[in-house]
């Protein structure tokens, strides 16, 4: 399949203006890393996925390669070959190799398994403890290093809550975090990622054979259509189903997913009790200092 | 010719840090000097930031104090506008601009168009200009001018007023935030800016004056404002134009004599009021 061949099969909708959002986020990572939070480095778990690949792109174009750092943090459920294009993508951004840490996860994921009886069969469990040790690695580096947590959250993971709250959604930024997994993978395909990265099924890789759409039970060009004529058309399920010819059923399923996933993307809850309180009524900017 | 020099200081303000904003309001017009542009004009509340949330109520008496050590820097004849907080005699705050020159402070004027909608919440905090109060126009040595704020861009009447006021030169002082980058156009433009620029041009044309457009550059929060400041002749032409996203200083002469020209071949003076007195019962 071509470039052409790929672009061409995502929905007109969600096409996006590559050149515009690139240089766009570009800025913005520089700004924020840089100037706004005084920081060095980027630290960014590179999974061997579409999303963190673009994300270690858009840090080592907005930072340079010196300044970006990539950390591989598999567990035996992650597969060879995304070890390999995690390896092969560092190796294309010219991170030097000081930059770059391989860190199995295991032991660590297995002690807190234990201490926390949580049993191997409970896999949701055990891929929550993955994905916050991650988070727990990530931060602790960036900590040594100056560094911020770079998120590779995108807007269709983000909205449909599929993260694991305080794992990779514990992260200081999130870049991508407004552009759907179809754009994701566009602009993944414009800027010459390596063409296996941004055509492999996505997958969290929490546990073996898992995917994002055998978990969705739908493609992210169909879910990516739903979310973006609900939440940024702002259209009733009827329509929706209506314009792109599915079971009602189908766009009621994602926006029930959304609706009760709403908690993982909202600060703590706060209960009232002055007559000024966080997230209330207590509002300052976060660029306050 | 009848020219007038302008000089639209595109910066990035710190949010909440007025002293540091006034640092920098001040290096722009120390920088100036040599040139010594007729106008300067900074963007809408360019000594505070623009997504203050509940830090507005706090820059009223810093504002207050840096208004008056930039007037100082002011030479003789020069207007310099600068976007700030005030607080009227009700203690309510306004999202004003200040008109400024001659050393000192010539008068202010305050927003009527609140935004509250979307990423906008500048109801919540700031009161509304009164017309009768805050539709000035005001003279420089070389012409008449009136000064409106973003959202007032939006809806005909301010600069329609201002220009049957007398108002030659229209200056939008604006935080216009940049959205929209995903769609997907040929043309180079963000989906926000040629609405602005549409707008500008028609507000341009259909009331043959020129009109300034200063915008915020850089990031603040989740935002990042677009830049892209403007000048358009009573013909709808873009006289000169700034970079975008990024800060610059835009220096750009106008001839006045155009607008003469352009009323020539207008129906600007078949100015209908009953259509107003119709619009006051809507």
């Amino acid at each position: 399949m071509t470039k052409l061949d790929f672009e061409s099969r995502m929905p007109e909708e969600l096409r996006v203006n590559v050149s515009h959002v690139v240089s766009y986020l570009v800025k913005r990572i520089r700004s924020y890393v840089l100037d706004y939070a005084a920081c060095e480095s980027a630290i960014i778990g590179l999974s061997g996925g579409v999303d963190s690949a673009l994300v270690a792109f858009l840090s080592a174009k907005a930072l340079g390669a010196n300044r970006t750092r990539l950390f591989l943090l598999p567990s035996r459920t992650t597969s060879k070959s995304d070890i390999e294009d995690a390896k092969s993508m560092a190796a294309s951004l010219q991170i030097p190799s000081s930059n770059v840490k391989t860190i199995q996860i295991d032991s660590h994921v297995e002690e807190l398994a234990k201490a926390t009886r949580t049993g191997c069969h409970d896999r949701l469990g055990v891929g929550n403890i993955k994905a916050r040790t991650r988070m727990i690695l990530l931060h602790s580096f960036a900590h040594q290093r100056n560094g911020l947590v770079i998120g590779t959250g995108d807007k269709s993971e983000i909205t449909i809550g599929y993260f694991t709250k305080f794992g990779d959604g514990g992260v200081d930024l999130l870049p991508i975090g407004d552009l759907y997994k179809s754009q994701v993978r566009q602009i993944s395909c414009r800027v010459n990622l390596p063409r296996r990265i941004y055509e492999k099924p996505p997958s969290p890789a929490l546990w073996k054979g898992q995917t994002a759409e055998g978990e969705l039970g739908m493609n992210y060009f169909l879910l990516d259509q739903i979310l973006f004529r609900r939440f940024d058309l702002w259209l009733d399920e009827e329509s929706i189903s209506k314009q792109l010819r599915i079971p009602i059923q189908k766009v009621r399923k994602v926006i029930q997913q959304v609706k009760v996933t709403q908690h993982k993307r909202c600060p703590a809850e706060i209960f009232k009790v002055s007559f000024r309180s966080h997230g209330s009524d207590l509002r300052y900017p976060r660029e306050w200092s | 010719m009848k020219t007038v020099q302008f000089g639209l200081a595109q910066i990035s303000s710190k949010i909440g840090n007025v002293q540091a904003n006034e640092r920098q309001h001040i290096q722009v017009l120390e920088k100036l000097n040599g040139e010594r542009p007729d106008f300067v004009c900074f963007p809408e509340l360019s000594l505070t930031g623009y997504l203050l949330k509940d830090i507005a109520y706090e820059v009223v008496p810093q504002c207050q104090k840096a208004l008056l050590r930039i007037a100082k820097k002011t030479k003789a004849g020069q207007r310099v506008i600068v976007g700030f907080v005030r607080q009227n005699n009700l203690s309510f705050i306004e999202n004003s601009a200040a008109v400024m020159g001659d050393g000192k402070t010539i008068g202010t004027t305050s927003k009527f168009y609140l935004p509250t909608y979307g990423l906008f919440e500048e109801k919540r905090y700031f009161a509304p200009g009164n017309p009768k109060t805050d539709l000035k126009v005001f003279d420089s040595p070389l012409c008449r001018f009136g000064v409106i704020l973003c959202e007032d861009g939006w809806h005909p009447e301010p600069t329609e007023a201002l220009a049957r006021l007398g108002a030659e030169v229209v200056i939008c002082i604006a935080s216009s935030p940049a959205r929209g980058l995903t769609k997907s156009n040929s043309s180079n433009e963000l989906q926000i800016e040629s609405q602005w620029i549409s707008i500008l041009k028609a507000h341009a044309i259909m009331n043959t004056v020129f009109v300034v457009f200063v915008n915020r550059s850089g990031p603040e929060d989740d935002e990042c404002f677009w830049g892209g400041s403007t000048i358009i002749s009573p013909f709808g032409e873009i006289v000169a134009r700034a970079r975008k996203f990024d800060s610059d200083i835009l220096l750009a002469k106008i001839d006045l004599d155009e607008i003469g020209q352009a009323r020539r071949f207008t129906s600007f003076r078949d100015h209908n009021s009953k259509l107003h007195e119709m619009l006051e019962e809507l």
